[in-house]
C-alpha cells in the first residue's frame, strides 16, 4: 500500500500558506534573538508568553455570562466575586497561565448590564484588555481613534458599531487601567429563555462582552468595522 | 523618536505585508503567523521593563501610537505594531541598527537555507 493509497484529495484538505519568508517575519525573528542574546528575556519567557497568547480567547467570558443567565447564584457570585466565578470557567486571574501573570494581571470586575444602563469598556491610556478571559483585544480597540472617541461621544461610536440605544438607556464607559481590568455581562435577550449554556455562548460574541455589540438570537459573530486613523489636530491642515 | 531608521524604511517600501501576502498565496488567515510570538515577545519585554531603556508597558503603547501614525502610517495592523516596536527599541539604544541590520541578513540566509 502505497502512502497516498486513500480516497482524499491533498489539495481541498491542506490550506494554503504563504510560501515565502517576508521581511516581517524575519523582524520579528531579530528582535526576538537579540534581545535574547542581550539578557531582557530568556527563551522560555518568550515561549510561555506566546503559548498563553495562543491559548486565550472569548470562550471562558462568554461561559461566565451564559452561567450567569442560567443560574441567579452564579451571577450573585460573578458580580460580588468574579474571580471566583472566573475559575469555574478554567481562568485563574492569579495564575492565568500557570506560571505567573503577563504584564496585565489586575482585580478585575464584571459590569452588568440591567434594562436602564448599558456598559462598555476602553483603555483611554493604553489598551488594557480582560485579556485571560478575554482573549486578545480587537484591533480597533487598541487604536487612538477608539479610545478618545469613545469616553467623549459613547453613542455616537456604538451607532458605528450599528449599536443604537434609546435615550433613555444610560451608557457607562468604563475605562480600564494597569489595576483593574473589566468584562460587560449583558442582558440575556428575548426567545432564548429555554436555551442551554452551549446554544447561549454562541451568541455572546467578544463584541457582547466588550459592549459594543448586544446579544440577538442568531447572530454569533462580531461586528466588522474599518479601523479608521487618528486625526492629529496639529497636522490636519 | 520619529526620525527615520532606513534598515525599517527599506522593509516597510519591499510592502511584504500580510494583506497583500495572503491575497497573493490565497491565505484567509486574519492575521499574520508571527503575530503571537510578537505578543510574546511584547509581554517577555513589559516583564523586563525595570532595565534600563527598556520602555516599559505604557511607553511602549505610546511609542507604537505615535509612530503607527506618523512614520509607519502607511502599515496596517500587526505590522505597524512590530516595525513601530523595531523602532522604539533602536531609537533607545537596546538594540544598535547596524547589529539589526546584520542580524535580518543572517536570520533570512538560514530561513531560506
Amino acid at each position: 500500500m502505497s502512502d497516498h493509497d486513500h480516497d482524499h484529495d491533498h489539495e481541498r484538505t491542506v490550506a494554503p500558506m504563504v510560501d515565502e519568508i517576508t521581511d516581517f517575519e524575519v523582524l520579528e525573528i531579530a528582535l526576538r534573538e537579540l534581545c535574547i542574546e542581550k539578557g531582557i528575556f530568556t527563551a522560555e519567557e518568550h515561549r510561555l508568553m506566546t503559548e498563553f497568547a495562543e491559548q486565550i480567547g472569548p470562550t471562558p467570558a462568554a461561559h461566565l455570562v451564559a452561567k450567569a443567565w442560567l443560574d441567579p447564584e452564579f451571577k450573585k457570585l460573578a458580580l460580588a466575586e468574579p474571580m471566583t466565578a472566573s475559575k469555574e470557567v478554567g481562568v485563574d486571574w492569579l495564575h492565568p497561565t500557570g506560571w505567573g501573570t503577563p504584564s496585565d494581571f489586575t482585580a478585575f470586575q464584571i459590569l452588568a448590564d440591567t434594562p436602564t444602563v448599558h456598559n462598555v469598556i476602553v483603555c483611554a491610556l493604553c489598551s488594557c484588555y480582560p485579556r485571560p478571559i478575554l482573549g486578545n483585544s480587537p484591533e480597533w480597540y487598541r487604536t487612538p481613534n477608539y479610545r478618545r472617541r469613545l469616553v467623549r461621544w459613547p453613542r455616537q461610536v456604538l451607532a458605528e458599531f450599528g449599536l443604537y440605544l434609546p435615550d433613555e438607556i444610560t451608557v457607562h464607559v468604563q475605562d480600564s487601567n494597569q489595576k483593574h481590568r473589566f468584562m460587560v455581562m449583558p442582558l440575556q435577550p428575548e426567545g432564548t429563555e429555554d436555551w442551554s449554556e452551549d446554544q447561549l455562548v454562541e451568541i455572546i460574541t467578544r463584541d457582547c462582552l466588550i459592549g459594543v455589540a448586544l446579544p440577538k438570537a442568531g447572530v454569533t459573530t462580531n461586528v466588522i468595522t474599518d479601523t479608521r486613523p487618528a486625526i492629529h489636530p496639529g497636522n490636519a491642515g | 523618536m520619529t526620525e527615520r531608521i532606513k534598515t525599517l524604511d527599506e522593509i516597510v517600501e519591499r510592502n511584504q505585508v500580510w494583506p497583500v501576502m495572503a491575497a497573493k498565496w490565497g491565505v484567509q488567515n486574519p492575521v499574520p503567523p508571527w503575530k503571537t510570538s510578537l505578543d510574546g515577545l511584547c509581554d517577555a519585554l513589559d516583564r523586563a521593563a525595570c532595565d534600563e531603556n527598556i520602555p516599559d508597558f505604557k511607553q511602549r503603547r505610546d511609542e507604537e501610537d505615535a509612530l503607527s501614525a506618523s512614520v509607519y502610517a502607511s502599515l496596517p495592523y500587526p505590522e505597524n505594531q512590530l516595525v513601530a516596536l523595531a523602532h522604539s527599541l533602536v531609537a533607545r539604544g537596546v538594540i544598535d541598527e547596524a547589529e539589526l541590520k546584520q542580524r535580518l541578513a543572517i536570520i533570512r540566509d538560514r530561513l531560506e537555507a
